[in-house]
């Protein structure tokens, strides 16, 4: 036990601790710039529960992983699937999605049980054949085609490179696994190719027609994808949201406006449904400026490196793919939600992890980190 | 440690790393270009969206007279505003309601039902939602006190200070000073630079209109910041509004009240002024109205009752009413015969009567005044004599004095008002009636009758004029300079008409022009006949200049449907003239 508080990542501890701060902060400023005075003490409850988080934390970090994997993640699996199921029957519908069941969102807690699932039936030896590829695929696309039901297109998205990488990295089926990326990737260039094509000005009506005709997009998605193509057309339509976006980030300068004294947010120019939310940053950088921006950077590079470091000094092949899912999943969310906000990447519905307000996430991420702090406790010692 | 043996290689958690590392590099360094390099863009851009520029409204400058007397100027007026913020609800609609719901309770405090409309709500709340929205205008004392007391229970309304216009004077001047009405703030046409325009005093007629630009404050400048519904969160004053510069006119208000009770109860006009510069002393208007029912706005019964009133009292007569002018024109004839040779001690026999074809024109005096020369012919005001004159002289000779006078056009004066009269001749007949231009006609202008006409500001002018030998332009603001043209009248010819006019008020058809007057009055009668039968009415004129050697005022008055123009408008020039020149 002495050695492995010895190996306790504090760097890791840290740096998430301190990304919690910056959440809360930030929720208080959203939230505070709202009229529905709910939203007021939004800042507590995203205190209360990242209290509620560390308890997990500990609880998982001082466990042994390969205990908590052996006993607990087919379960954990067939539990997360039955949720999934029960929040499509009787789950509370929000913004055009049903995601909610109660107060928390099962589709957050499911891509934690896949990782683990992942982790703990690859991370040993001989298991490399495309029989075995099959098998995951079989368990990924349960969940993920249960969340794309909702519809939520982005926390399923955000799984796919996470388990991607972690098939990679235990070498399952790598051959057909880069054929798949590989044809993934053309077929997404594709997509957006085909966007353009039909909706770049001066394209007749019918011609739009038929190249739409193939495109297998929802009409939001479609929207969404034409904004990010052709930003500047339709700002008060389809293209508010990015623009006002860009705006808030960009009006922050170098050294921002100040905490609490974000204008694009507190005159309700970013749109207020989001703006606690998937557009937090928006806020967080118009306040806290570049300085801000590159603090917060900082950060998850410290709560993401040492998730890494962790993998690198564990020994076992079921830890070191646990590791890296959970950092990859994270580093997914954050990267594609900062990416998103200045027009990197079509506009995608996910939090941004510890600045967002979402309680189920939350707690998602900080046991996730719980159990990639116990591989960094217990992961050196030799298998029992 | 058998970390080489693992299913998961080294090299795969270090190119983990490394996408981490690379991928939240990317993120930086796009962020740099967002928020450093872009920064004065985006911050551009916000402030296009978010901030409302609002031109603000300045008092408006006084008008004085010439020695400083206030003929119009500003009080503090406390209005009701109601700011559309409070009442914010989820739709423009819901807003709305509430805004007018609120209205009608404050109505009640107020005691006074508040001149807002739904209409002019929902135009507010669609349009300038950012800007207080007035609910009452100029509050009594006690509305005020009645609504200071429940104030509490109404938020969203409060107390906000204008200015209104106030005339001290009343009805002083009022044709002269005009009224004003409301509009948004002065600004360039098409001024894209500004959102809003506050409500500003605006001048409808008179000197207000004419002087608006003059008088009105200079603008000021705020922002407001609004939020994304349009509401306002925040102002700051980038520039104060400034009060406008004061008017001072030439006019002195104690002449003018003379002169506005010379006229009182008859319907009228009567212009003093300088003939040396062309500045007014006094023009008056009878009858006339009350600016101050004009304050904060005026009310339509008020407006109807003003354009029902068959006096048209809205109308200025002194510069915007033309009429005959009848015997006062016969200086004008009379130099124009001179002029073409007539001589000075040459005699008409005057019979009583002027007969052409079949048209007769009696004279004055039934009897006739026998043989007549010019200068008592202008002294008896004898028309034989001057229908004979036209007729020897010709269409032309009269006409072109008549011009040389500024008859038939305007005065130049700076004022809206400036009537140019008429001086028919051939072309404008044929035009006008399809005839064609008959000696008859000319008998009758030679006499100032038949189609001549013009303003009472004109014939002032022609007064001044005959004693100075040069016509000036009339002006209203002190300190302009003057602007005159020399009369084609040799001296002799002046001199003779002079000697004609001086006679007029020295025992002639005009002696009680000059009644008391410390100074040596010319002038000259006038009896402009219209209409026939039953409603034949006489318009009653009387001209005069003074002191007769270097004359220092003119004075023209007319008097609807008076008596004669010695009787009637004599004594009451004679009355202005005592003001101006006796002492006080």
């Amino acid at each position: 036990m002495r050695a492995s508080l010895y190996r306790f990542n504090w760097i890791m501890f840290a740096a998430m601790l301190a990304l919690i701060a910056v959440g809360t902060v930030s929720i208080w400023s959203a939230g505070n710039a709202r009229a529905e005075t709910v939203f007021h003490g939004m800042w507590l409850s995203n205190l209360a529960t990242a209290g509620v988080g560390l308890v997990v934390y500990f609880a998982l970090a001082f466990a042994d992983y390969r205990k908590i994997l052996a006993w607990t993640s087919v379960p954990a699996y067939a539990f997360a699937v039955v949720l999934l199921i029960a929040v499509l029957a009787f789950g509370s519908k929000v913004y055009g999605g049903r995601r909610w069941l109660w107060f928390f969102q099962p589709s957050e807690v499911a891509k934690l049980c896949v990782i683990c699932l992942i982790a703990r039936l690859f991370g040993g030896e001989g298991r490399r054949g495309f029989g075995w590829f099959a098998l995951a695929a079989a368990l990924i696309a349960v969940p993920t085609f249960l969340i794309l039901l909702e519809p939520d297109l982005g926390t399923a998205l955000t799984l796919v490179p996470a388990v991607v990488l972690m098939l990679f990295a235990a070498r399952v089926w790598r051959r057909g696994l880069v054929t798949m990326l590989a044809t993934g990737m053309i077929a997404a260039f594709a997509l957006l190719g085909a966007v353009y094509e039909a909706e770049r000005p001066g394209v007749t009506e019918a011609r739009r027609e038929r190249i739409l005709r193939w495109v297998p997009l929802k009409s939001h998605q479609l929207s969404r994808v034409k904004v990010f193509l052709f930003p500047e057309e339709d700002l008060t339509g389809a293209g508010y949201t990015l623009r006002q976006a860009k705006i808030s980030i960009g009006s922050g300068g170098f050294s921002g406006k100040g905490i609490g004294k974000g204008e694009s947010n507190h005159l309700k120019y970013l749109p207020q449904s989001i703006s606690m939310n998937d557009f937090i940053f928006c806020v967080y950088a118009e306040e806290t400026g570049y300085i801000g921006s590159l603090v917060l950077l900082a950060l998850f590079a410290a709560l993401l490196c040492p998730c890494v470091w962790s993998a690198l000094v564990s020994a076992d092949g079921s830890g070191r793919l646990l590791a890296l899912g959970v950092a990859t999943l994270i580093f997914a969310h954050v990267w594609t939600n900062i990416a998103m906000s200045i027009g990197l990447v079509p506009i995608t519905g996910l939090p941004l992890p510890f600045i967002s307000s979402g309680r189920t996430f939350l707690m998602t991420v900080m046991a996730g980190l719980g159990l990639v702090q116990s591989v960094s406790m217990h992961g050196r010692e030799t298998q029992k | 440690m058998k970390r080489e043996d693992s299913i998961v290689s080294d090299l795969s958690c270090w190119a983990v790393m490394a996408v981490f590392v690379a991928g939240l590099a990317v993120l930086a360094v796009r962020l740099k270009e967002v928020q450093v390099d872009g920064a004065p863009d985006y911050n551009y851009e916000k402030a296009r969206q978010s901030v409302r520029r609002v031109q603000t409204a300045g008092p408006r400058g006084r008008i004085l007279d010439r020695r400083g007397r206030v003929l119009a100027e500003n009080r503090r007026a406390l209005s009701i505003v109601c700011n559309a913020a409070v009442f914010r609800k989820r739709t423009w609609d819901a807003t709305e309601s509430a805004i007018a719901e609120a209205v009608s309770n404050v109505a009640a405090v107020v005691g006074r039902p508040s001149p807002l409309t739904v209409r002019a709500i929902s135009r507010h709340v669609r349009q300038s939602l950012a800007m207080p929205l007035v609910a009452w205008r100029d509050l009594s004392e006690e509305e005020l006190a009645r609504f200071s007391e429940h104030s509490w229970l109404h938020p969203g309304f409060s107390v906000a200070e204008t200015e209104e216009r106030v005339y001290p004077n009343g009805c002083l001047a009022c044709h002269l000073v005009g009224y004003v009405g409301r509009d948004r703030a002065h600004g360039e046409e098409g001024d894209e630079r500004f959102s809003f325009r506050e409500f500003d005093l605006c001048g409808r007629s008179g000197l207000e209109l004419y002087y608006d630009g003059f008088l009105r404050g200079v603008a000021g400048e705020k922002k407001l910041l609004v939020d994304a519904r349009g509401f306002s969160e925040r102002e700051w004053v980038v520039s104060e509004a400034r009060r406008g510069p004061d008017l001072c006119l030439t006019i002195d208000a104690d002449i003018q009240r003379v002169a506005e009770e010379q006229l009182a109860g008859v319907r009228g006009a009567c212009v003093a002024l300088d003939p040396r510069d062309g500045s007014l002393l006094a023009m008056a208007s009878s009858p006339g109205f009350d600016l101050n029912e004009f304050v904060p706005m005026l009310s339509r019964e008020v407006y109807s009752r003003y354009l029902d009133d068959p006096a048209k009292p809205l109308l200025n007569r002194a510069s915007g009413g033309t009429y005959a002018p009848g015997s006062t024109f016969k200086p004008v004839t009379a130099l124009a015969g001179l002029e073409m040779g007539y001589p000075a001690d040459a005699d008409y026999d005057c019979s009583g009567v002027f007969a052409l074809g079949a048209m007769r024109l009696h004279c004055a005096r039934r009897w006739g005044h026998g043989p007549i020369n010019i200068k008592e012919a202008l002294k008896v005001s004898c028309n034989t004599f001057f229908c004979n004159l036209g007729m020897d002289i010709g269409t032309n000779a009269v006409m072109s004095a008549a011009r040389a006078f500024g008859l038939g056009e305007r005065t130049g004066i700076d004022f809206p008002d400036d009537r140019a009269g008429l001086v028919p001749n051939d072309a404008w007949k044929r035009k006008t009636y399809g005839e064609r231009w008959y000696p008859g006609d000319l008998a009758q202008m030679s006499i100032g009758q038949g189609m001549l006409l013009a303003s009472p500001l004109q014939m002032a002018l022609v007064a001044g004029a005959v004693g100075t030998g040069y016509l000036v332009t009339p002006h209203l603001k002190y300190g302009v300079p003057p602007a005159r043209r020399a009369l084609p009248f040799s001296r002799r010819s002046l001199e003779i008409v002079r000697e004609g006019m001086r006679l007029v008020v020295a025992g002639g058809s005009g002696s009680l022009g000059g009644e008391g007057v410390d100074a040596e009055v010319c002038g000259k009668t006038g009896t402009a006949e219209y209409g026939l039968g039953e409603n034949r009415r006489k318009n009653t004129w009387f001209i005069a200049y003074a002191p007769a050697g270097a004359p220092r005022a003119a004075v023209a008055l007319v008097v609807e449907n008076g008596e004669s123009g010695g009787g009637t408008a004599a004594p009451r020039v004679a009355a202005v003239l005592r003001r101006i020149f006796n002492a006080r």
